[in-house]
């Protein structure tokens, strides 16, 4: 009897959500944003809240516990409430507009639903500087999250290599837009006026990106002949040796690091490649070039028996991933405008397997999960100091020990799904 | 020649550390087919704990009116605490392996490096981000033989370690406990068929493996005596690489890789700059790996990471 | 023209031989198979023409071609299929993606339209959607399709993989003990299931066998192997009352 009521209320919550499609959401969240804007700074003053909280509220409520229900009442109105309100009272006209969208065109369709959650995005961090340094890690989060699940979930290895490939996209898009473009100590005069700048970065990246994809080589080519644990050390080692090369590289500064890369990963360029990389990599995930990576983790013989390449499969997985790696780390060298080769080690190793441990294998909803919930948490945690790495890490092993793979694995996106409206149909119990 | 001969003498010592911490991964990779990136960890726990215990072995002699000598406070420091980091080990067996038997294995490495952070951090809390020094328990002696110097404390280091390693070889080739771990690394499954408990030889593997890593530790120690939280984290990785060098089933193999390890950092450092030590260290392994992919002593299996 | 003619075939495991001076031919259209004791070789047959291991010595031909050396799933391209005695599935993919995923090497997509989503891929992916659904159907495992396959009962993975093979367009298709494991009645549907495939396709069809009823039913020409040589060949009635074969098999029981 207990367990009807109980799953009676979530189920009536679905419901009640249920009709609500991915536009209404987002324009609940437009709504919020923008409420934001207009009211933010009178309601928090009046709140007694000491500004803006900048991330829904989490430092203000572990700096200043007394703070905790204005910070509480903050979020719920001026974010839940115009997204309950919108989301819900208007979801008969979002839904009447997605379907006349899909019917246009789907790729149009799609297009404006990625406007919309730019336009978000870029009026939630314009707020404050804090939070659009924030954005633009979380976004490269996901990149490289998404890569490197890549490998360790579709192709099911365990690759440490994933820093190198970021050192590697890192190093040289800085070199080429600090030698081309800025008059630099390491690199001297600018070669190319500045203005020419945020037209070639794109290539800047794109070449970074194809020399961690040569550099995956080293790590694709003896996955030929050995896997698992004796290709999880090949990859620690070539980690190690890229970074220990650019400690001692001195014409990228060595161990001191190159720095005042030109500001040129601004919000709109990060949030264009991430959408082109998760667009990128579900398209191949979902095709059967790419699941030809999972036929060659489960069982590589039957794959070859049934006409799978398998070495060149293994081949565009590892360079895939790491082209993707080291796109994000040149757009990761241009937010911070500082690397240095300690950047790339095992710190920035364990970042990243966790983020896809915890997010979810062999999946990109659980990728962009993973990458956003620990980047998030991890800021937010940062009153607590020396605690965080307590708290991360503990939640990492609870989920490790309930969930082995992961919060969502095996889940790829459905574009049409998402952008399609939701039909209100007759429950049926 | 005695500058090669110095450098071997150096390489033994620093091999030792290596040896010993591998010793510890190529156990728990072998009997129990899993990474304990928590390893270098404990390692650093053990050097914390030789600390402590020999600050209060030393603290209560300048009280007491016994004044033993330094070398027994230094046995009496490595015994108790591989002792006490035996339990910790078995802690961490028991908390985050155990619970993870059945997932893949990839979930349990990461479970180990989150152990791992969380005992560094740990450290951090408990001790702050200042260094600690080892105290000094022997006085160091120089012996020249016939140009080559070498120092008590590396002929103890080195002797200390071997004799470990033999104790071990001994207890794993004679013992019943040893012969339990043996089939175990051979075959997982039928162990508990044969009516041993796979958590008692699961434990007795934790235990032992973390036993080592504080010899090592201390021993450490006592050649740098400056401790920090982090030191596991270096040694650990590169004893972890040593460990699968040496081959998966092998025991004695990881030793051997720990030791050549140690022969390749310092002959490297011998003849080219040293921030370049690391670079060719961990391209010879590579090359080795790229040749041998199943490591000098391991089966002709590659183990697989499943999902 | 035979379709399969392996010369001579030995082989060496270290010491151990393996196989000895085998010999095969398989016309187009004919249902070959392939008996003899446990441990005899008759896998290893199997590995060594589909490429999975390179023969010691001697040389295998598929259509005049000279097969040895090749990867695996380049002869698998060339039209050779087969099926694994210990069924190797892949444990995280549905039926459908099995049947699809033997379709890899018709794909002309490239890496363009994997990473872009264009037209042709889609209208290729598609294309093999289909494709596979017909031959689940034909085995009668449509129904199955977007389960998961180890949720399904252990007669029906077999012809999930048989469908997988199939998908393959082969022209010779090794069966490596397909009715394993399986009770009378699945074994008359999965023999149902080969003549079907043998009518419906012209597909030659090589058949490792314990059960020696499917054998004697199925097959035109049977050979027996023995510590890897060939102590027999002929059809069912000769290989019945060969007495080399009946020593082979002392005492065993002719049983379906």
């Amino acid at each position: 009897m207990t367990s009807k009521t109980n799953s009676d209320w979530r189920f009536r919550l679905k419901r009640f959500w249920a009709p609500v499609p991915l536009l209404g959401w987002l324009l609940g969240a437009l709504g919020a944003v923008i409420l934001e804007h207009i009211a933010g700074d009178p309601f928090s003053e009046l709140l007694g809240l000491p500004k803006i909280p900048v991330l829904f509220g989490a430092l203000v409520m572990l700096k200043k516990p007394l703070l905790i229900p204005s910070a509480l009442i903050y979020v719920l109105v001026i974010y839940g409430m115009p997204l309950a309100l919108v989301g819900r009272l208007c979801s008969g006209l979002a839904n009447q507009a997605a379907k006349r969208l899909l019917q246009f065109s789907k790729p149009f369709s799609v297009l404006i639903h990625l406007v919309l959650l730019y336009a978000v995005l870029h009026t939630w961090s314009d707020l404050s500087a804090y939070r659009l340094l924030t954005l633009k890690f979380t976004l490269i989060a996901v990149m490289l999250t998404l890569s490197l699940n890549v490998i360790n979930g579709y192709m099911g290895e365990f690759s440490c290599s994933h820093p190198g490939f970021m050192a590697l996209g890192a190093y040289v898009a800085s070199t080429f837009t600090l030698s081309l473009f800025v008059n630099d100590r390491l690199f001297g005069e600018a070669l190319l006026p500045p203005s020419l700048g945020p037209f070639l970065f794109p290539l800047a990246l794109i070449a970074g990106g194809l020399v961690a994809a040569l550099g995956a080589l080293v790590v694709a080519i003896p996955s030929f002949r050995t896997r698992g644990d004796y290709l999880a050390i090949i990859s620690l080692a070539f980690m190690f040796i890229v970074k220990s090369l650019f400690e001692n590289l001195e014409v990228v500064g060595g161990p001191r690091g190159m720095g005042s890369q030109p500001n040129w990963a601004n919000l709109p360029t990060v949030f264009i490649w991430t959408v082109l990389c998760v667009w990128v990599i579900n398209n191949f995930v979902r095709s059967t070039f790419g699941k030809a990576l999972n036929a060659v983790r489960d069982d590589e013989t039957a794959a070859d028996a049934m006409t799978v390449n398998t070495r060149r499969t293994k081949m565009t997985g590892f360079l895939f991933a790491a082209f993707w790696a080291g796109v994000a780390g040149g757009l990761f060298a241009h937010v911070l405008r500082y690397i240095n080769p300690s950047t790339f080690g095992i710190q920035r190793l364990a970042e990243m397997l966790a983020m896809v441990y915890f997010g979810g294998l062999n999946s990109v909803y659980g990728s962009i999960l993973g990458a956003v919930s620990l980047s998030l948490l991890s800021e937010a945690l940062r009153p607590l100091e020396i605690l965080k790495w307590i708290i991360i890490p503990l939640l990492l092993i609870l989920v490790m020990i309930f969930r082995p793979t992961g919060l969502i694995a095996f889940r790829e996106f459905n574009v049409g799904n998402l952008i399609k409206p939701k039909i209100q149909t007759r429950i049926e119990d | 020649m005695i500058f090669f001969l110095q450098n071997l003498v150096n390489a033994l010592q620093w091999g030792s550390f290596y040896a010993l911490i591998a010793l510890g991964y190529a156990m728990v990779y072998s009997i129990l087919m899993l990474f304990n990136f928590a390893h270098g960890d404990i390692f650093m726990v053990g050097a914390y704990i030789g600390f402590g215990m020999a600050t209060l072995l030393v603290a209560l002699a300048e009280m007491g009116a016994v004044a033993p000598p330094g070398w027994l406070i230094l046995v009496l420091t490595i015994i108790i605490s591989m002792f006490l980091t035996s339990f910790l080990g078995m802690l961490v067996e028991r908390v985050g392996y155990r619970p993870l038997r059945e997932a893949p294995r990839a979930s349990a490495a990461i479970t180990g490096l989150m152990i791992g952070i969380i005992l560094e951090t740990g450290n951090l809390m408990l001790l702050g981000a200042q260094r600690v020094r080892f105290p000094t328990l022997i006085e160091s002696t120089t012996y020249d033989l016939g140009g080559v110097f070498v120092t008590n404390k590396k002929i103890m280091i080195v002797l200390v370690s071997i004799s470990l390693m033999v104790a071990l070889h001994q207890f794993v080739k004679r013992s019943k406990w040893g012969m339990a771990m043996r089939a175990m690394a051979f075959d997982y499954a039928v162990v508990p068929l044969m009516g041993v408990s796979i958590n008692k030889v699961a434990q007795l593997t934790f235990a032992i493996g973390s036993a080592l890593a504080a010899a090592a530790g201390i021993l450490f120690g006592i050649a740098y005596p400056v401790l920090d939280p982090y030191m596991g984290i270096v040694f650990g990785w590169k004893a972890f690489v040593a460990a699968i060098l040496g081959g998966r089933g092998s025991i004695m193999g990881a030793a051997l890789a720990g030791f050549l390890l140690g022969f390749i950092e310092i002959f490297t450092a011998m003849i080219f700059p040293s921030t370049l030590r690391d670079l060719i260290a961990y391209s010879i392994i590579l090359l080795i790996l790229v040749f041998r992919p199943h490591g000098f002593f391991g089966e002709d299996y590659s183990a697989r990471l499943r999902l | 023209m035979p379709l399969l003619q392996v010369e001579n075939m030995t082989h060496y495991f270290g010491g151990l031989r393996a196989v000895h001076q085998y010999n095969l031919e398989i016309e187009p259209g004919q249902i070959r198979g392939l008996i003899g004791p446990n441990g005899a070789g008759k896998t290893t047959v199997f590995n060594l023409i589909t490429g999975i291991h390179h023969p010691t010595r001697g040389s295998i031909f598929l259509e005049e071609e000279n097969i040895v050396g090749l990867r695996p799933h380049q002869i698998a391209s060339r039209g050779l299929g087969r099926t694994f005695q210990n069924l190797r599935l892949w444990r995280h993919m549905t039926v459908l993606e099995h049947v699809k995923m033997a379709r890899y090497s018709r794909l002309t997509y490239g890496l363009a339209g994997a990473f872009l989503g264009t037209p042709k891929r889609n209208r290729e992916e598609e294309a093999i959607e289909v494709k596979a659904l017909e031959l689940l159907e034909m085995v009668g495992a449509e129904s199955f399709a977007h389960q998961n396959v180890l949720q399904l009962p252990y007669g029906a993975q077999r012809r999930v993989e048989m469908a997988r093979a199939l998908a393959t367009e082969p022209k010779v298709l090794f069966l490596d003990e397909p009715t394993a494991g399986m009770n009378p009645e699945e074994l008359l549907q999965m023999m149902e299931i080969i003549r079907l495939i043998h009518k419906t396709f012209g597909v030659a069809i090589f058949l490792i066998e314990h059960r020696l009823k499917v054998v004697m039913e199925l097959c035109h020409q049977i050979q027996t192997l023995v510590f890897g040589e060939v102590i027999a060949e002929g059809n069912p009635l000769e290989i019945q009352n060969n007495p080399k074969v009946i020593d082979a098999y002392l005492g065993k029981d002719i049983v379906a």
